[in-house]
This record gives C-alpha cells, structure tokens and sequence, in this order.
C-alpha cells in the first residue's frame, strides 16, 4: 500500500495507511499477513534499496502476485538479532555471495517469493576483518530455500509462519540492500518504521469489540437487571472507550508526524504507540471476554480467537520490554547530551548556565508553578482541558526534574538499571498519550465535532489515572524511596533463580 | 549430719549382714511405696541415705569385695545379651532382661548410666525408641512429687540428674525427641521437674534448628560409588546446569587367563559455562589435571580431581561491546557521566585471581591411566582438548574410593608432579 504509485502501488501516506490498517485489523492472521508483506517484508526495499531493485521487484510485489517475508529470527537469536549464525560468503568470481542458514517464525515463509535475509558476512575495514550483517534480497527462485511446514501457534493461526532453511543460495551482488556491513542501519530503519500502525489496527479491533459485547450487555438480563446496569460491567465498557481513544490519538498523531516533509524520526513515538496499543488491545479484549461470561470462552464466539491473536502483539515486532529499554535509553541519551553540555560550561566556568541551575533548584524547592503554554490567556488547549493540561505540565516538569537526577545518581551505567528505565519508559509513554488525548480532545471541542464532550470526559479520566501513575513512579524513582522495592525484587528473583523453584516451605510442613 | 547417716546405715548393715544387695535404691523404693506422701523425718536420713548408697556401694568395690555390685553383672549382661552381634536387637534385649529381673529395678540409675555408654558401641546412639526404651527402665509415678515440700526441694535428685543425662545424650546426637518420650517424661517425673524442663528446651530449640543448613548431606549417605560421586560432585560444583556423566563403571573381570582386570568407576561434572570457557580456551596453552582434593561428608571422605587452565594475563581477556550488537536499543550510551559515589555499590573486593576450572571427576583409582580415561570421554563434548595438552599433577593420595573408613591421607608426602604430555 505504502509504495509509490509509479511502481504500481496506492502510494499511500502513512495516515492513510493507518485508517486502512483499522479496518483490516479486524481480523488477526489477515492483519499479519498483509504487515508482514509490506511494513518489514518489502521496507527494506523501498527504504534503502536501489532504483534498479524497486524497478525490478516493487511492481509485483505491489500487485500481490509475490509476496515478501522478512527473514531475520533465528534459533538462537530473538530479540539479540545481531547474533545470527547465517553466513554468506563471496564467491570466487565475486559476483555473488553463497547463503547458509535457517531462520525460524517467518511470517509468510511458506508463500512467499522475496525474501530480506540478514547474515553475516566478512568485512575488511582498515585491515581488519570483522563479521558485519548485511542485508539481502532473496528470490525463491534463486535455490536452496527451503521452508518447512507451517507452524502451530496460539493465535493468528491463518497466517502461515514456517522455518526458512538455506543451503548455497545465490544471492547475486545487486541484490545487496544498502551496502556490504550496513545491514544494522537497514534493520533498524525498517522495524522502527512498522510500529505505528500497531495503534490503529488495536484501536479498531477495540472499537469492534465495543459494539459487539455492548450489544450482548444491554440484552442480556441476570437478576432482573440489565447486565449493563451494574457497575462492574459499566467501567469495562469505559475502559474500553478510554483506551480505544487514546490509542487512536496516539497512533494518528505519530502517523501525522511522520507524514511532514523530510524524513522525521519518530521512531520513540512509533515504539510508545506499539507498547501502549498492544498491551491496551489485550487487556481491553480479555475484559470483553470477561463481559461475556461463559460465552466469551466458547469457540462458537470469536472473543477467544480475538483473544489469542492479540496475545502476539504484546510479542513480535520488539517485545514490549526490550521497547520501553530503548525507548528509555533514546530519551536518557539525549538528555544525557544535554546535561554533559552544561556541566562542561559550567566546569568552563560560565556563571550565567551555574545560576541558572542554582535558581532551579531553589525554585524547586519553595514550589513553583509550571507554564508551559497550555492554560492561560495565550493557552493552546481548551479551557475545559485546563485540569488535564495542569496535571500533564506538572508531570513534564517533574519528569524532567527526575531524570536529571537519575542521571547524576548512575550516569552511563543506568543501562544495567532495568527496573530503573522501565519505570522512566512508563511514565514517557503515559505523557505522550496524555498529549495526543488533550490535543486530540482540544481539537475536536474547538471545531465541534460530534460528542466532543464525551471525547473530554474521556481524557479527563485517562489523564487524571496517569497523573497518579506517572506521580507514583516517579515517587519510586527517588532516592531511597520507600515504594522502591527494586533491592527487595532482586534479591527474591535471585533466591529463587538460584534453586531453580519456589524455595518457601509447604504450609503442611512440620519439624516435630 | 554425715556421721549420724553413716551411723544409721552401720546400723542397717550389721542389722542385715547377707542381704546387702538389697540395700539398692530398692529399698527406699518399698519405703516410698508404702508410705504416704508425708516425709517421715525418722525414715528420711535412711531414704536419703539410699541415694549415697552407689556411693556406698562404689567404697564396696573399692573394698575389692565381690559383692553382687550394680556394675558387675551390668557389663556381663550386656555381653550375655549381644552374643557375639552388637546391634539394636541385642541392646533392647539386654534392656528388657535388666526390668525383668527386678520388679523394683534396683540400680536402674546405674544400668542407665552403663546403657549409655554402651551405646555407640552397640551403633545404637541415633535410634529415639531406644531412648524411649531406656527411660522405659524409670520406675514410673514413683519420682512425681507429691506436695509443695517435696516440690520445693529437689525431689529425688539423682534420678533426675540420670534423666537429665539421658536426654543430653540425645541432644548431643541430634535426636529430636518424640511424644513417646514427652508422656514417659510426664509419668516418670512429673511436670515442672528437671527433665521435663529440658525436654521443653530441647522442643523449643531443636525444630529451629533443624532446617538450618542451607546444603544438607542426604541421610543416609549412599554406599554405591557411583551415586556417592554423584552427589558430592553436584555438592561440589553447586551449578543446576552441570551434567553429571558416568565414563565408566565399576568392573572386575576374570580374563581367560586367570588375570583379574579390575576397572574403576568415572564419574565427571562439566557445566554448560565451563563448556564454553574450554571453547574459548587457546589450545596453546596447557591445561592441568590436578588431584586428589579431599572432601568430607560427615565422616565418609571422597576424592575428586580437577581439570583446571592457567589464569589468562589481563591483555588477553574480554571483547568489548560493539555498538552494532542490539538491533533494538543502544546497549551502550555514549555519555561523559559516571556513577555518583553514593550510588556506588560496588566493594572493593580483593579478589584472589585463579584460572578457570573447566571439568572436575571423582574416579576409583587416582592414576595417570584412569583419568586419561576421562579426558578421553570429556573429548566428546568438548573437542579443543584433543588439540590441547594436558598435563598431569596428581598427588600420590589413596588409590581407592574410600567409602566410611578413615585413611592416612597421602598429601602430606611430597607430591611429585609427573609431567606427561599426551596427544591424542
């Protein structure tokens, strides 16, 4: 959908890809088949490639007559992606490199015909030889590729995910994305990109969901009382809508962002809309389960293959956690530069930049008021926003405050300091939909769109519950905080890592 | 007050000539049981008298005379009742010849103390119903006292010394008593006496105590070599990944010419970690074979060897982190900031550098030929030691697996390193 129309596609922006990507959402295997063919199966190329590769595949991969699959998980590497095994080396006349390799959980390996291989290969720089991963575009047609049967998964059980095996495939130079040993900035590019659409497709899927158990609540009787009169069942269905909104602000916000002119790098926002969406989608799915009762756990109902499939988002695509380590670590990097920055000009002796950290703190200490431009006379959001918008500028200050003391307490080994960075990961991502919810929200109050006031309802209560989130972490992230139970957590996985099991005592046991 | 009882007990004895034997705690015994609760004051010197009367009796044998003294006829009845085999049958059977020879159980403070000390010898110190058969032997009710005035003062107290004892000899093996032993306790002396005190100390103390050792020794150590070695080297190496595997069996073999071949037991442990450490090894440099090294479990004491590689000088070690490793977030951040030092945990841990152990192996004889042995099968899942040599530093120690008898350990001569190269 993504490639130009002078390749034969529908050259659709990424906003547009969006929208498409919450109808098909609707159903899960159809979902990943069609992303696994055209968000990482074929990005490589239309990202890095050459003109001469996208003349010669795009157009009928753009038509569907082959499909594409991207070829980079192995036995032994998930998410270390840059521990492959697979190799390929040059050929004599060095017109080609010779593959060896398997691959496991390929989407559409067993249909495909364009593959994108990652392997290894020899890179001679400054005399040195290092092994680099390179990046390949593999016909079937080539030879030696074999894919074995398709595998049986939980969910998304249509798409076909098989093992790829190749035995001296030829792979000839051309067929080279990028160049020789630049396979690590190819792969990054073409996963950071993907993520977005994740927001959209669960926000569709939700929205489904929320018509189709509404229906079910508002038929159904038990004690003489309409499920949808208990309250129980009313903050599901909230929850749901909440969720569904804030995803779909999210997700529409980022695509909008990408979509401005020059190649902008929302790759942290892409991967807090995935971890956000993906664990909103399974959360808000097993409550509709839930809603159902008994009927939500038959298979005569699709609530349970709902389920299952969104299990598999929490999962591919980057695992939430190692997500919300990189989003953690990008945000910490950058702040990191600029707190090196002032500490030079301070150790250069620069009075003004000491003052001015010296006055910030003093500030902090008797209690500043936050402006940060979003209430007030010259505000951008809408007044009926203003506790919503409070409550996000406080959290952006003290967000700020706190990583600032964060990194003066670890410095650069704050990347061991997991439970640390997901905390700072959380907090991030409940800002970034705080701001997509009130902009969003502001939006549709000031042109009028239709139920704008449930739309502000809304993100006054996802706002208000992440104040409180956001609030709590970073209490946990000070200084010997008291709810940091960080050493406690460690210390109990580590005795129970070291016996292998659940050390404590039976209840029944007795010593005499 | 001592002469007045001496006196007494003269008189007693010229009284009695021939029946001095019944001058035992006996008598007493037919005096408390025929009288009333109320102490008569007249009596009293002689009933006390009565727990001299060991005393008494040890000045009898000092005398040399052959009375028919507690302690004789003890040593001979629990030598008439082993007959030859000391085990628990023949201790229980010398315990209850002893009640059935005397309603009243005169000497049984003796008998008891003589039990006692039988015991290790009859190989019955860990056994509780043996206890519980021994403080059978205590008369029952007759030691409870009856009133505040035998209550105040220490009521029969040699008995309860002799109980006291017992149950010391029990917490000195470890054997936490049972309710058995508590109602017998209960019967014999009553609640509040001494015993029963120091059964409710050992009950508070002992179920305390009994899980305190994080790496407990199974009860009953195995004898078989093979699940001996297998347990000590899981022990040992404290790894849940290690793999224990046998190289070889225990055999003895009569060839067709008489010549009896005998082969040890192989047993090694190698770790997944250790594995990859030896894949890395540089197949330059050789690696040792050390051994034996003790290790003792309660009293059974093993030997097991060790396959060790020098200590790499720090030039060679480590591969940095290069920045292309993680697709997904940087692993390394490019900052000019270090850890404050109040968050510094790190101790400054003097660390004695030694190289790294790759296998280790418990085998039935320490030889050169039986633990070439196991680097052969060691080969098979680590094929760098077939281009590697190794070099053997044994110790002339014992040759054989010692299961539960104590050795000279041959450490102490000077170990001669023999250096062999060998390349398979």
């Amino acid at each position: 959908m993504q490639i130009p129309e002078e390749y034969g596609g529908l050259g659709l922006s990424n906003t547009m890809y969006a929208r498409l990507g919450e109808i098909i959402s609707l159903d899960g295997s159809i979902a990943v088949t069609l992303a696994a063919h055209q968000a990482i199966g074929l990005k490589g190329i239309l990202i890095a490639g050459t003109d001469e590769q996208k003349e010669k595949y795009l157009p009928k991969l753009a038509s569907g007559e082959h499909v594409a699959a991207f070829c980079l998980t192995e036995p032994g590497s998930g998410s270390d992606a840059a521990s492959i095994q697979t190799r390929a080396t040059m050929s004599e006349d060095g017109k080609s490199f010779l593959l060896n390799g398997s691959k496991i959980w390929i989407s559409n390996g067993g249909l495909a015909d364009i593959f994108t291989v990652f392997a290894r290969t020899e890179v001679v720089k400054d005399g040195v030889k290092t092994d680099k991963i390179t990046a390949f575009i593999v016909e079937r047609a080539f030879g030696g590729v074999t894919s074995g049967k398709p595998e049986d998964k939980l969910g998304i059980r249509g798409s076909n995910t098989c093992e790829v095996h190749f035995e001296n495939t030829k792979v000839p130079v051309e067929n080279v994305i990028g160049e020789v040993g630049g396979g690590f900035k190819v792969a990054m590019n073409i996963l950071n990109s993907g993520r977005f659409s994740m927001g959209s497709a669960s926000a569709g899927m939700i929205k489904k969901l929320i018509e189709m158990t509404a229906e079910y609540a508002c038929t159904r009787k038990q004690f003489n009382k309409k499920l949808s009169d208990f309250g129980l069942i009313q903050e599901k269905f909230a929850l749901m809508a909440q969720k569904a909104y804030v995803m779909e602000s999210m997700a529409y916000l980022t695509a909008g962002m990408m979509d401005r002119p020059g190649v902008p790098d929302c790759s942290v926002e892409a991967a807090m809309v995935k971890v956000f969406s993906s664990e909103g989608a399974w959360i808000c799915v097993s409550e509709a389960l839930q809603i159902l009762g008994g009927l939500g756990y038959m298979k005569d109902y699709p609530y349970e293959r709902y389920l299952r499939d969104s299990r598999i988002l929490l999962i591919f695509e980057g695992t939430n956690e190692i997500l919300r380590m990189y989003i953690a670590l990008t945000g910490m990097q950058y702040a990191g530069k600029i707190l090196t920055g002032k500490i030079k000009e301070m150790k250069k002796g620069n009075i003004s930049v000491a003052m001015e950290i010296f006055m910030n703190k003093f500030h902090d200490r008797m209690g500043r008021k936050v402006d940060l431009g979003l209430i007030g006379k010259g505000g951008v959001a809408h007044p009926s926003l203003d506790e919503s918008s409070k409550k996000l500028e406080e959290n952006v200050y003290y967000f700020g405050t706190t990583v600032e003391g964060l990194l003066r307490r670890f410095g650069k080994t704050i990347v061991d300091e997991q439970l640390v960075l997901k905390r700072v990961a959380d907090v991030s991502i409940n800002l970034y939909a705080m701001t997509a919810a009130i902009s969003r929200a502001s939006r549709s109050m000031s042109i009028g769109l239709r139920n704008h006031d449930h739309e502000v309802l809304l993100t006054n209560i996802f706002c208000t519950e992440a104040y409180f989130k956001n609030n709590y972490a970073m209490a946990e992230l000070e200084k010997y905080a008291a709810e940091n139970l960080d050493d406690s957590i460690k210390k109990v996985a580590q005795q129970v890592l070291e016996k292998r099991a659940y050390i404590c005592s039976h209840p029944l046991d007795r010593t005499f | 007050m001592n002469c007045v009882r001496k006196l007494l007990l003269a008189r007693e004895l010229s009284a009695r000539p021939g029946v001095l034997r019944q001058l035992a705690p006996g008598l007493d015994l037919l005096r408390l049981q025929g009288s009333s609760c109320a102490q008569r004051f007249w009596p009293v010197p002689v009933r006390s008298h009565s727990k001299f009367t060991p005393a008494v009796k040890g000045d009898q044998e000092k005398d040399g005379e052959s009375r028919d003294g507690s302690l004789v006829p003890l040593e001979e009845l629990f030598d008439r009742a082993c007959k030859g085999e000391r085990n628990k049958a023949a201790f229980t059977r010398a315990v209850e010849l002893f009640c059935q020879r005397d309603v009243r159980r005169r000497g049984h403070i003796e008998f008891i103390y003589a039990a006692l000390q039988k015991m290790p010898q009859f190989g019955v110190e860990r056994e509780l119903d043996v206890y519980n058969k021994i403080l059978d032997v205590f008369p029952k009710e007759v030691f409870v006292p009856r009133n505040f005035i035998q209550r105040m003062f220490n009521h029969y107290p040699r008995q309860q010394e002799c109980g006291i004892h017992v149950l010391e000899q029990m917490e000195n093996y470890g054997i936490m008593p049972d309710n058995q032993t508590k109602f017998l306790l209960l019967q014999i002396f009553g609640a509040k006496s001494h015993p029963v005190r120091k059964y409710q100390r050992l009950m508070y103390w002992f179920p305390k105590f009994k899980h305190v050792n994080p790496y407990p020794v199974p009860v009953p150590l195995p004898q078989e070599p093979i699940d001996l070695a297998r347990i000590s080297l899981q022990r040992i190496a404290a790894d849940l990944s290690a793999k224990v595997t046998v190289y070889q069996m225990p055999l003895t073999d009569i060839l067709d010419s008489g010549k009896e071949i005998t082969q040890p037991h192989i047993v090694g442990i190698q770790s997944p970690d250790q594995q990859e450490l030896l894949a890395h090894h540089n197949p330059d440099r050789p690696v040792f074979v050390e051994g034996p090294f003790p290790l003792w479990l309660k009293k059974t004491c093993v030997y097991y060897y060790v396959l060790r590689g020098e200590l790499l000088p720090p030039g060679e070690k480590g591969e940095m982190l290069d920045s292309e490793r993680n697709f997904y977030y940087p692993m390394h951040l490019d900052l000019d900031l270090d850890r404050g030092p109040w968050d510094d945990e790190e101790f400054d841990v003097d660390e004695a550098e030694e190289g790294p152990i790759f296998a280790m192996c418990m085998a039935g004889a320490g030889d050169q030929a039986t633990l070439a042995k196991w680097i052969l099968g060691l080969q098979q899942n680590n094929p760098i030691l077939s281009q590697t040599p190794v070099v053997f530093h044994l110790a002339p120690g014992p040759r054989e697996l010692l299961a539960a008898s104590d050795s000279e350990p041959g450490e102490e001569e000077i170990p001669q390193s023999r250096r062999a190269q060998q390349e398979c």
